[in-house]
């Protein structure tokens, strides 16, 4: 060390002395720094850890959302009726978005909106967010792909489909663009069909791409496809019909429905007015009511099965008591009721046949106002239908205790109480089922139904010829027959109830039946709201409705004929061949 | 003992490199796997809108109109059917079932509709 004797600066500054704490102070001041650093780092890494482990995943991790598949519904026949497609919501953020006149012309095109009200949806520059247009089709999507307009963006999204359209609207129902149940099946099994979407986290590199998972991901639980009981060939053909009926009879509205008696399964559902659920623009409630279900009537002539009914499990009468209508008029306390067409003397089973009024009141005023309602309420009315749909009423059956006689009379063949005509479908079940109501559901199920007993068999067999003999030469609703199947049935014609009192010129028509009569398969009601072409008795207007929608669907269930036809084909070579 | 440090060192950072290399195809593959997922996630929704696609091209309504308009068919009714039973058996439906029933029932199908029966055939 030779420097020890270099003369380093003549500076007498350097020369001078340096005290001895001086250095000390120096190696404190450092040590004091390492000690900050050091609990700094403690207090990054320990204390506060957690916060800046949030703060740094907030800058580099990201919650990716997994979406679930909505689930489908199908027919009973796995055919579909609702289903999700993809589809592309466009947005845009205005700030951004080019002032091309031209392409900003061609993109309103492709999303049908007015130029005006696209500009008017871009005019508002301080948004960072606009939607354009929601549940564009993938081809359009294509094309405002290509027209390349900077700031307008996509994003996928998912539409419902529903192939079958408007022939089974009122059943499937809809959802709202983001795939959220409003009517319908899609309401009633929301839950079902939504499933549950899932989520991964992920760290993700300044360019947003993933670079790996964090954690477990939550895989999505896909929503599970709901299996109607509807039989999408019956029930286009019943649509059909009802429509063709509406528009023939100029009427305002229809309703048809098909109940398989054995099992309970709603076959068919239709109204018509319907809508397309796919485009719901221009809807109204006339369209979207499923009148099926929802809208209520005084079911006339179709309850007075229940009346003579209650009458033969109760041993009072026989089907072939006789009983005196002449003069086809009745005064019950003050109020007179009559027929349409005065009668003689009737058997029961004419009652029901040439649907006597007078001869149910009398039959109905031997009679407990209390078993009346028993029988009635036994057979739905008054109850609300345990079925898969949201909104279904229970129509109106007054307790007991409150009928006077007039009323007790008046409600033995079907004025003062109301039910849908889903309710009135499915009470007929009871002489369709061996004297069981059968629980009606829209979903598929195999099984034959367990019902609750209301009438003995011996006494569903005896109305069931009564209905027959009612479908039949003279009775009331003769247009019901079909070729090669036996029917029975009861028509109802009712002037409607317009404020507190009837209208004298609006009507409503309805025919309730089954068929074949000695071993009922199905179940059909079909109701036409205000014929207004010169027509308007049920037997009529409803009851060819009724005819057709039988043989169609007996057909379509592979039920063979009971009853021999002519074969017209032979007939037919002959005429055409030769 | 320098020479063994270096080996070590050597290996140290072999190793490190080695890890590097692992943890970035790691990464490219569990991209590439969600791509995979994301692409079979897009087929299945593909299939599923074809088959949309497919029942809507093949509803009720479009059936019976192409048959009506386009084969000139029409419905058949229990007395233009011979109804026939698993075994083979033939139902007795109709009043008056000439003898063969088989035969002039499927001249009568083939006579009546001429028209129906060529569109079958195309």
């Amino acid at each position: 060390m030779s420097g020890q004797a270099l003369q380093l600066s003549p500076s007498p500054l350097l020369a001078s002395k340096t005290p001895p704490w001086r250095s000390k102070f120096i190696v404190a001041a450092l040590a004091l720094g390492f000690v900050g650093l050091a609990a700094r780092a403690a207090y990054v890494q320990v204390i506060g850890n957690a916060f800046f482990q949030r703060q740094g995943e907030v800058r580099f991790a990201r919650e990716l959302p997994l979406p679930a598949s909505r689930g489908r519904i199908l027919d009973r026949n796995g055919l579909i009726l609702a289903s999700s497609v993809p589809a592309f919501g466009i947005w845009a953020i205005p700030e951004d978005v080019e002032r091309d006149s031209a392409k900003l012309r061609k993109l309103a095109k492709l999303l049908g909106l007015p130029a005006a009200e696209l500009n008017n949806k871009l005019a508002d520059e301080d948004k960072t967010f606009v939607w354009l247009a929601r549940q564009v089709d993938d081809a359009t999507a294509r094309e405002i792909t290509q027209l390349g307009i900077k700031g307008v963006y996509q994003r996928q999204e998912y539409k419902r489909q529903y192939p079958e359209g408007e022939a089974i609207a009122h059943v499937v129902g809809f959802t709202d663009v983001e795939e959220k149940g409003i009517d319908g099946m899609e309401l009633f099994f929301n839950q079902r069909l939504a499933g549950k979407p899932g989520s991964r986290r992920v760290i993700k590199d300044r360019l947003g791409r993933v670079v790996e998972d964090v954690g477990e991901a939550v895989p999505p639980q896909d929503g599970r496809d709901v299996q109607l009981s509807i039989d999408s060939k019956v029930q286009f053909f019943a649509y059909q019909r009802l429509r063709d009926a509406v528009k023939e009879h100029k009427a305002r509205a229809g309703s048809v429905v098909v109940l398989d008696s054995q099992t309970g399964e709603v076959l068919a559902l239709a109204n018509y007015p319907s809508y397309q659920p796919g485009n719901r623009k221009n809807l109204s409630g006339e369209n979207l009511r499923n009148r099926a279900l929802t809208d209520t009537f005084e079911p006339g002539s179709t309850m007075k099965p229940f009346t003579v009914a209650l009458a033969l499990e109760t041993n009072r009468v026989k089907p072939t008591t006789p009983i005196q209508t002449a003069p086809g008029k009745i005064q019950i306390t003050g109020s007179t009721i009559s027929d349409a067409h005065p009668h003689g003397v009737l058997t029961v089973e004419e009652i029901i046949q040439k649907s006597s009024n007078v001869g149910t009141v009398k039959l109905a005023m031997q009679m407990d106002r209390r078993e009346m309602w028993e029988i009635f309420s036994q057979a739905g009315f008054g109850q609300r239908p345990q079925i898969e749909f949201k909104g279904a009423v229970p129509g109106r059956l007054r307790p007991y205790k409150s009928w006077r006689p007039v009323e007790q009379a008046t409600m033995s063949y079907g004025y003062g109480l109301s039910a849908s005509l889903f309710q009135m479908a499915r009470s007929y079940t009871v002489w369709a089922h061996d004297g069981q109501i059968v629980p009606a559901t829209l979903l598929r199920h195999a099984e034959p139904a367990v019902g609750v007993q209301v009438v003995s068999p011996k006494t569903a067999e005896a109305m069931r010829k009564m209905l027959h003999m009612a479908a039949g030469p003279g009775g009331t609703g003769a247009k019901a027959q079909t070729m090669g199947y036996s029917v029975g049935g009861k028509s109802g014609t009712a002037h409607k109830q317009v404020g507190k009192s009837y209208a004298s010129n609006k009507y409503r028509s309805w025919f309730t039946g089954l068929a074949p009569i000695d071993k009922p398969r199905i179940v059909v009601a079909v109701m036409i709201d205000e014929p207004s072409n010169g027509q308007y008795y049920g037997g009529l207007v409803a009851a060819p409705v009724f005819s057709e929608v039988v043989q169609q669907t007996l057909r379509f269930m592979g039920v063979p004929p009971d009853q021999t036809v002519r074969p017209q084909i032979v007939a037919q070579t002959v005429e055409e061949s030769f | 003992m320098i020479r063994l440090n270096l080996v070590l060192l050597l290996a140290v950072m072999l190793s490190a490199m080695y890890l590097v290399h692992t943890q970035y195809s790691s990464r490219r593959l569990v991209t590439e796997m969600h791509r995979a997922e994301a692409e079979a996630r897009k087929l299945e929704v593909e299939r599923e809108s074809l088959e949309v696609e497919r029942r809507s091209q093949a509803t009720p309504a479009r059936v019976q109109r192409l048959a009506r308009e386009k084969l000139q068919m029409r419905s058949p009714n229990p007395a233009t059917t011979q109804y026939v039973t698993y075994a083979g058996a033939v139902l007795p439906v109709h009043e008056s079932v000439t003898k063969p029933p088989g035969a002039s029932f499927a001249k009568a199908a083939q006579g009546s509709r001429p028209a129906s029966g060529s569109g079958v055939a195309r």
